[in-house]
């Protein structure tokens, strides 16, 4: 790190420890003054490349390599547009494709390689796509979820152990000179004899414990609704995109039974079937059980599988 | 002889046994029986090793259908090799015994710098160049090379490996290491892939924990092993540490400048390569895009680099778009690269969650989760692809990749800590991002999850119910066994105050304390004119040694104490340190004999045994805690206190102790050895730290050996080294500690044995 320095006016970290370098778009650095000096109008050409900038997009540089820094500009940018999340695809191999084609385009954008037709590309997709984009802009990816609930998870634990041993510290402490305090007073002004005394502080101390250990409760922060969803997530309002589809169709079963046709329910006793059947007893019917639908079932039985099929 | 242990045939190589080593078979069988994990803990020296060895051989000769193979993990490659001797010992007695000749295959491995042949490769010293020149002699696409352009070298031990090795399986026997390169060496094979190759099919595989704990390696070597294994962890008193390291990641300016030339070598290979082979590319791209596995289409010599999350944990999906092309993919990991320097560049220490660092390099340089968690895969390919033989120049990009994929994987039981420069040294800017994992359960859980048994066993492991609890499982048996003894050869001794009654102990407060220190010294100098040959004294770290040192030399001690002995030094180099070690040992095996201080948790409190006259007495100046203001530990700490339940001081005593009972187990190696174990420090007497250590030690230390005077402990030394003195044979162990076959089939016996186990 010592080493990097502006490259107009050649100072070096070295050197001047306080020197702040800055990047634009271009990739470029310039240290803190020289950009003040060179960008007095608020605008004027890099002096490595020539490409047009504004001293209000200079950034402080954060990595070592200035290359990186504007690569992880232009990605934030190419991101905000290319916003799809896994979901938005039917298959993995499509998000995938996506996923490189995204990486092709900040790779283009970065190297300088046919910017203007990237370019196009982007806006050309942000144009087809602005439901989703503008859908998708409230919403963390599922890994990003996974991570803040893991996050927050991490910090209601170190708050839970931080009460728990703070309250174990102030319970000790108060147990302590109350106790101590119930003696003095007790040996002070009571007839009794010391060690009966101090015996009986010694119960009610053992007492006092078991009191506190009760009280002492894990209350946990409520931090999800009922319906399961986190507080403090973010829920897009956006319409859901409407998807149109053949509507569905009922079509009745037919089952095969190779056998004669069944007589319905309501024929059984016209036929006779009946006779050779137990008659419900009242309280048999009383779960709406009939004598008609076990012999239904059991005519279904028999008949079914006659034929040769 | 032959045992019957609990029903099984045990052939046991010796002809005799100590009762212990029965107890522990019994508990070992138990174990296996209900196909279950164990935690075992027996004191060192006492012949664990030859006792796992024969219940497990004798259980899968008996039982070939339920336990089908055994791995036997150990830490370093002595240690391997004594593990094979031991079982080299034990076949030859089974042939001996049932005359037919043996069948089963067991054989070591160890890394391509132990096992490599290749007159070139072999002699490099770096185990990672070793590697590297490997994979450019034998990786897929060089030998695809030679085939058109024979003047590209390749490694003729692989090639000939690979023309034959694979379908003549390896006669059956017993292989270390080299073993393996004599049998390389005279078919010309490459005895690593060999060994790779064999384990599959071997009975009994020998070899560190790091194949089956680190995710990198553990996916190439251990991955089709049986689920009917017993996996045994030998000296695993530091697995939960072995497991950390291997899913931790250290950043530093260094590796991330490093980092920057790889990016610009794959840019500069990139751009050449799509001048002149455009096609590869392509056909890479194609693979990506159909999400084909890559894993069928390499093979074993370029899977190099291996994810380092747990196989559970990778996304079995397609790349993401975003990374597909190769020069997406560079850009990617330059954004990567240049957020990580500018987060190197700070000048206060941050400590934050996996998650806030996500959300944090989102908002800053626009990278997803996914992506990243992509990384080391899409590196790989990407290597391979570009054929870069040279992969060793590679690490530091690799490192990054690692880290990308674990912190976009695990969200919990990691931490991230940005250092702007060291504790020690606050004006010299040295960041360093550590991205530490605290949950040693992570690493080995796939393990207990895989295979039906998993022992866990060493001399040091107590409290025995820690060890299931930070490394979450549940055990089956868990018992610590003691040592039955003859006679009492090992007296542990709490020195607690000086001769002028001023405690002793290296408490923060008073550690500097001219008092404190000069008894320390007076300890040593009272000791070295008792005690005959050598004494091992441990520090608790390397600055407090130097300290002290320094300071007895003011005082004239050392003086005085080389009037009795000479004095070696351990230093934190390692080649400084084996020649210290060295003439220790000289000194000791003539003369007056000589004192060593080291320092607990370096290189001779883990791994060097001072068996007999090598060391007659220890000495532990202080309790070797952790240095606790280094951050990760606070992390890991507060970590295990929210998701264990286990206490920062119960975690920071069970450390120490099990650091202070390996140092002074270093002393007593067997059951004719003897030696002092001496404490100096008096919160060795309190009850929480004493009942911390290993149950053998425990049982030897009397309400009169605690918090003694230097005057104390020299009496009660000079008492118990006179009592050693006396000889000792054999036959005054036989029926108490060491015991023939009858004596072993005794009723009464049977009944001792069954106490010496004790569950936890």
């Amino acid at each position: 790190m010592d080493d990097q320095g502006c490259p107009r006016c050649k100072t070096t970290k070295y050197r001047n420890p306080s020197l702040k370098l800055m990047v634009n778009v271009c990739g470029h650095t310039l240290c803190e003054s020289c950009v003040e000096m060179l960008f007095v109008r608020g605008s004027g050409n890099c002096v490595q490349c020539n490409t047009p900038l504004r001293k209000s997009n200079f950034r402080v540089q954060l990595f070592e390599d200035p290359a990186i820094d504007k690569e992880v500009e232009i990605r934030k940018k190419v991101l905000k547009i290319y916003n799809k999340r896994e979901f938005d695809f039917s298959t993995l191999k499509e998000y995938n494709d996506y996923l490189e084609q995204v990486e092709d385009i900040v790779f283009n954008l970065t190297n300088n390689i046919d910017v203007e037709g990237t370019k196009q590309i982007m806006e050309q997709y942000q144009r087809d796509n602005k439901d989703i984009i503008q859908k998708n802009k409230a919403k963390l990816t599922r890994e990003q979820e996974e991570l803040e609930e893991l996050l927050l998870q991490e910090q209601q634990d170190s708050e839970q152990r931080r009460l728990e041993t703070l309250q174990e510290e102030q319970r000790q402490l108060q147990a302590k000179r109350k106790s101590k305090q119930a003696l003095l007073d007790e040996l002070e002004s009571s007839k009794l004899p010391a060690a009966v005394l101090l015996a009986q502080h010694k119960d009610r101390a053992a007492q006092l414990e078991t009191q506190i250990e009760k009280q002492k409760q894990n209350v946990k922060p409520a931090n999800i609704f009922s319906t399961g969803i986190m507080m403090g997530q973010t829920v897009s309002f956006a319409s859901v995109s409407r998807v149109e589809e053949v509507l569905y169709v009922y079509q009745p079963l037919f089952i095969d039974t190779y056998g004669p046709p069944v007589p319905g329910l309501d024929q059984l006793g016209r036929l006779g079937y009946l006779n050779h059947v137990r008659t419900a007893s009242p309280q048999d019917q009383a779960g709406g059980y009939t004598s008609g639908l076990a012999c239904h079932r059991a005519i279904q039985d028999a008949f079914s599988g006659l034929f040769p099929s | 002889m032959k045992l019957n242990i609990d029903g099984l045939l045990v052939y046991f190589p010796y002809d005799y046994i100590y009762p212990e080593q029965y107890s522990y078979m019994l508990e070992l069988k138990r174990t296996l029986d209900a196909k279950g994990h164990g935690v075992l803990e027996m004191p060192s020296g006492t012949g664990k090793t030859i006792s796992l060895l024969s219940l497990i051989v004798a259980y899968q000769k008996a039982y070939p259908l339920e336990v089908t193979k055994l791995v036997y993990c150990s830490r370093t490659v002595p240690e391997i090799e004594k593990v094979v001797e031991e079982l080299r010992k034990l076949m030859d007695y089974y042939a001996r015994q049932t005359e037919t000749k043996n069948d089963f295959l067991a054989l070591a491995l160890s890394s391509r710098k132990n096992l490599c042949i290749h007159p070139e490769v072999s002699s490099l010293r770096f185990g990672k160049e070793v590697d590297g020149k490997c994979h450019s002699l034998t990786a897929s696409y060089i030998r695809a090379q030679h085939h058109s352009n024979p003047s590209q070298p390749v490694c003729q031990f692989y090639e000939k490996f690979d023309a034959v090795g694979r379908q003549v399986p390896i006669p059956p026997g017993i292989y270390n290491l080299d073993d393996l390169k004599d049998f390389g060496r005279r078919k010309g094979w490459c005895p690593y892939f060999l060994a790779r190759y064999a384990i599959l099919h071997a009975n009994i595989v020998v070899y560190s924990y790091h194949y089956l704990l680190d995710p990198k390696i553990a996916d190439l070597v251990s991955k089709e092993l049986a689920k009917k294994s017993v996996v045994v962890f030998d000296e695993a008193h530091n697995i939960d540490n072995v497991c950390i390291d291997s899913m931790s990641v250290n950043i530093t300016r260094r590796t991330l400048d490093r980092c920057q030339t790889n990016v610009e070598t794959l840019q500069n290979t990139i751009s050449r390569i799509k001048e002149t082979d455009a096609a590869k590319l392509r056909e890479e791209y194609r693979r990506l895009v159909e999400g084909l596995k890559e894993a069928n289409v390499a093979r074993e010599t370029d899977i190099y680099l291996s994810n380092p999350v747990l196989p559970d944990e990778i996304l079995q999906e397609a790349v993401p778009g975003s990374i597909r092309t190769a020069e997406h993919f560079v850009g990617f990991i330059k954004r990567f690269l240049e957020y990580l320097k500018a987060r190197l560049r700070i000048h206060h220490v941050v400590q934050e969650s996996a998650p806030q660092f996500l959300k944090d390099i989102y908002e800053k340089v626009c990278i997803d989760r996914k992506p990243l968690r992509f990384c080391a895969e899409r590196l790989r390919s990407l290597l391979r692809t570009l054929e870069i033989a040279d992969i060793a120049d590679f690490s530091p990009i690799t490192l990054i990749s690692h880290f990308a994929t674990l912190v976009s994987t695990y969200s919990k039981g990691f931490t991230i800590i940005i250092e702007p420069f060291e504790d020690k040294t606050p004006t010299i800017a040295n960041p360093v991002l550590h991205f530490s994992c605290m949950d040693p359960s992570i690493a080995i859980k796939p393990v207990f999850g895989r295979f039906q048994s998993v022992i866990i066993t060493s001399g040091t492991l107590s409290p025995l119910d820690i060890y299931p609890r930070i490394l979450d499982f549940r055990p089956v048996t868990m018992a610590s066994f003691t040592m039955t003894l003859a006679r009492t050869c090992l007296c542990p001794l709490i020195v607690g105050r000086g001769n002028d009654q001023v405690a002793m102990t290296s408490k923060f407060e008073t550690r500097e304390d001219f008092a404190v220190i000069r008894n320390y010294g007076n300890l040593l100098l009272e000791m070295s004119a008792i005690v005959p040959d050598g004494i091992v004294a441990f520090f608790t770290s390397y600055i407090y040694m130097e300290n002290i040192v320094a300071s007895w030399y003011e005082q004239g001690i050392l003086e005085n104490i080389q009037r009795n002995k000479l004095i070696f030094i351990e230093t934190q180099d390692a080649a400084e340190t084996s020649m210290a070690l060295e003439k220790y040992q000289e000194a000791c095996e003539n003369g007056r004999g000589a004192i060593l201080l080291s320092v607990a948790r370096g290189k001779v409190s883990e791994g060097i045994d001072f068996v007999h006259h090598f060391g007659r007495a220890v000495i532990m100046f202080g309790v070797p805690y952790v240095y606790t203001q280094s951050r990760i530990l606070k992390a890991r700490l507060e970590y295990l206190r929210d998701q264990f339940q286990i206490r920062e001081n119960d975690f920071l005593t069970f450390d120490a102790m099990r650091h202070a009972a390996q140092c002074v187990g270093r002393a007593i190696r067997g059951k004719t050895d003897y030696g002092l174990m001496i404490f100096a420090d008096k919160r060795y007497a309190r009850a929480d730290k004493r009942g911390k250590l290993p149950r053998w030690i425990q049982e030897h230390l009397t309400d009169g050996s605690l918090n003694l005077t230097i005057d104390e402990t020299v009496q009660l030394s000079k008492h118990f080294l006179r009592q050693m003195a006396q000889p000792f044979r054999q036959e005054d162990q036989l029926g108490l500690s060491l015991l023939t076959l009858e004596q072993l089939q005794s009723e009464d016996m049977l009944q001792k044995i069954a106490q010496i186990a004790q569950q936890a």
